[in-house]
């Protein structure tokens, strides 16, 4: 019998003699067996240029998109092991993969990346967490979210992580003082009353900077009512709708936007060595806050 | 020292704030960085509180704008991030990472025995465990199984409807996609319309389904009595049994064939077929695919006469070599080579095989395994539990699904609902039970063994019992 050849050999032989005609059909588009094989190659290039090596493990946590196509045949033109799992899996099954398998890399949906840092520290392994789509979700309503936000130097902390527990520190301290006792938080993600959210943290760079956005949930959210008009995946609305909790479920109090304030801001300024003098936006700013005003509601 | 920070606070503002506020201030902070502006733009905190529902959504997220303005729900979208967007701290962007890479590569060679790929699947044991599937065990899938059962051409135009985490979604859909030189449509999220109206629009030729998917598609097109695509001209089924009725029904309104397959993850999906047509027998998982040798054994691994009920045991190429890290349920799971299935039945005269009972403690819903040992032993770590029992219970639409058998702690009240949401928490939700039962004990085995047959009673699974009368 013949030698059988890898997956992406395989890809790769069938890739030459198709080219042009059709590997994937995807939303009114189609990809080309040539198409497929260069995005694969690309996946290939790049995971080996972050240090993935033949027998690695690649975990992979999508939907059927092309992109899960493109990472599963680029870790097999590396000779690494693809771990696809199910999207609708929550931390500690997700965990369990990850160090079972000892995946090195994760390549996942832009939507769960809180899901993934919240977890990473207890998976030693886990190098890169790579995400795709711009699916990402967030629900505002008046009197039940309260939302922070902050940009600041980098060089003001020594590392992310560092941020994430010093924010993280403050709003516990703030749930505690407005009556949540139960309120914990655990790393990088999310906020959590009796193992419900009731906040959310992420933190992003640019350039220099920091840029957080934090919400914590002060009255119970209508989520229904937000997915009547929109439309996700089950896996994203799953985690969107995770068990929520809020400062009046958790203690009959309503809590105001205006006792939420005073509390943040006198933890805040303690924790972060913080003078704070109120302020609005300069010049320079107002020109690019009305600009991208302008692009979030663009028709 | 104090550092001197701004305080925007802002208690009337709107979703677009959300989105506009931190872009502001950071393209403020990197214009003065290089513009030498006069006004010194300090670190800045905001919050911000709401005076109109609003959704802030990615740029891939579909809304209905015209639904969202008449329930007076703001929309805001974030734009498409570019290179020089902020990104998740720790995390890399895909399209980033691979933009600037280059377009060939030559792939590194490897061992056919090797693992491609690990799929986790849940046995008794309680954790999911990792089955190595090698390139060999893909490429015999395509070059025995598939081959010689549904010889697909590159013409071909599969849907791709099934997860491609999933075993059946991955073998027999992408992988003998790719290996036939066929094109697969991708859907990411099944729903029945768009299941029509995908194989309606790409013109599909083979779909390959579980049966949930077959009765909707067949309600579907019942109801609507628009025009049934009739481009299908071969059909798989498997996960679990598809009743004879809508194999039928199916058959006739869509003119196409289904064949019924029988396979697990440890086997790289299927390896057997009941065709339909002339060699057809109801209830059967048919006759072994070429490559694939099946026979029914007795406890002490002896081979069964025909019509005599065993567990199945498979070997082949298609088997996998066992579970990683695993050595231990790797040996009480391959034996000489055989892959003993926990599925109980028997062979017929002509080498047909049929599966009466499952002899491992497992659920089955929608093709997915389920541990019960998995989410007993979640709820056994909530502090109101005193014990509980997991089992699989039929439902009225004949689906299996998953029931808890709770004791609370003396002195503690819980209800069904809160069991629920502690599951929801924790669990992916097709492992979420859906029944919840209060009892005062679990029923015992002298040994301390619950037992499960008794939580069982008034419950069966009529499918089975109707197909192997």
């Amino acid at each position: 019998m013949s030698t059988i050849p890898g997956l992406g050999e395989l890809l790769q032989t069938i890739a030459q003699k198709f080219k042009r005609k059709e590997a994937i059909l995807f939303e009114g588009t189609a990809i080309s067996y040539q198409e497929l094989e260069e995005q694969s190659n690309k996946v290939a290039n790049a995971l080996q240029a972050l240090g993935i090596q033949r027998g690695d493990r690649v975990a992979i946590m999508l939907p059927n998109i092309p992109e899960f196509v493109y990472t599963f045949f680029g870790a097999q033109k590396i000779g690494a092991i693809a771990v696809p799992f199910n999207t609708m899996y929550k931390g500690r099954e997700i965990l369990h993969i990850l160090n079972d398998s000892g995946a090195r890399a994760i390549v996942t949906l832009t939507n769960f990346a809180n899901l993934i840092n919240e977890i990473r520290y207890d998976a030693p392994a886990l190098e890169h967490v790579i995400l795709t789509g711009q699916r990402t979700l967030v629900f505002c309503q008046p009197g039940s979210t309260a939302v922070v936000q902050a940009v600041f130097e980098r060089s003001r902390f020594a590392s992310a992580d560092a941020v994430f527990h010093a924010v993280g520190e403050v709003l516990v301290q703030v749930l505690k003082e407005l009556g949540v006792e139960d309120a914990w938080y655990k790393h990088q993600g999310s906020i959590r009353a009796h193992g419900k959210k009731i906040g959310t943290i992420l933190l992003s760079t640019l350039e220099n900077l920091y840029i957080l956005n934090a919400v914590l949930f002060l009255d119970s959210l209508n989520a229904d009512e937000f997915f009547k008009v929109i439309w996700v995946p089950p896996e994203i609305k799953d985690k969107v709708l995770e068990p929520m909790t809020s400062i009046r479920e958790e203690t009959g109090k309503i809590v105001t936007l205006e006792e939420f304030k005073n509390s943040f801001t006198v933890l805040f300024q303690e924790k972060f060595q913080a003078d704070l003098t109120p302020s609005e936006l300069k010049r320079d700013e107002l020109f690019a806050y009305e600009k991208n005003r302008a692009l979030a509601y663009r028709k | 020292m104090a550092e001197q920070w701004r305080f925007i606070y802002k208690p009337n503002a709107d979703i677009a704030d959300l989105f506009a506020f931190p872009a502001a201030l950071a393209e403020g902070r990197i214009a003065g960085k290089y513009l030498l502006s006069k006004e010194k733009l300090t670190d800045t905190l905001v919050i911000l509180g709401m005076r109109r529902k609003g959704i802030l959504a990615g740029a891939d997220v579909s809304i209905n704008k015209e639904l969202a303005a008449v329930n007076s729900i703001d929309v805001a979208l974030s734009p498409r991030s570019g290179k020089r967007g902020a990104q998740p701290v720790g995390t890399l962007q895909f399209q980033e990472l691979i933009s600037n890479a280059p377009r060939t590569f030559k792939s590194v060679p490897v061992d056919p025995e090797e693992p491609a790929v690990l799929l986790y699947t849940s046995g008794t044991t309680g954790l999911p465990k990792g089955v190595m599937l090698s390139h060999k065990n893909f490429y015999s899938q395509c070059s025995q199984v598939v081959a010689k059962v549904l010889p697909l051409q590159p013409n071909d135009r599969v849907v791709g409807v099934l997860p491609l985490y999933h075993v059946y979604g991955l073998s027999n859909g992408l992988i003998s996609t790719i290996y036939f030189g066929c094109s697969i449509a991708l859907i990411p999220q099944y729903s029945p319309q768009t299941l029509l109206e995908t194989i309606r629009t790409v013109k599909a030729t083979m779909l390959i389904a579980i049966p949930t998917m077959y009765m909707h598609l067949l309600t579907l097109a019942r109801a609507r009595k628009t025009e049934i695509p009739k481009t299908l001209r071969f059909c798989i089924s498997g996960g679990a049994p598809l009743p004879l009725s809508v194999l039928t029904d199916f058959e006739r309104v869509f003119n196409t064939s289904i064949a019924e397959g029988y396979g697990l993850t440890e086997t790289t999906s299927a390896v057997s077929l009941n065709k339909s047509g002339d060699n057809y027998k109801p209830g059967s998982i048919g006759p072994p695919s070429s490559g694939v040798e099946m026979k029914v054994v007795d406890e002490n691994f002896q081979e069964l006469p025909d019509g005599q009920v065993g567990e199945i045991i498979i070997r082949g190429d298609v088997v996998t070599r066992g579970y990683w890290n695993n050595p231990q349920a790797t040996a009480e799971t391959i034996r000489d080579g055989w892959l003993f299935t926990g599925d109980l039945g028997y062979r017929d005269a002509d080498g047909y095989f049929f599966i009466t009972d499952r002899k491992k403690d497992l659920i089955i819903r929608g093709g997915y395994n389920i541990s019960p040992r998995e989410i007993e032993e979640l709820l056994f770590s909530h502090p109101k539990i005193e014990d509980a029992a997991v089992i699989g219970v039929w439902d009225k639409r004949q689906e299996e699904v998953v029931k808890a058998i709770v004791v609370i702690r003396e002195g503690e009240t819980l209800s069904e609902k809160e069991v629920i949401q502690f599951c929801t928490a924790n669990l992916a939700p097709f492992k979420v039970p859906k029944i919840v039962e209060f009892r005062k004990s679990l029923p015992k085995s002298a040994t301390g063994k619950v037992l499960k047959k008794e939580l069982r009673e008034g419950y069966s699974d009529e499918r089975l019992l109707d197909k192997t009368e």
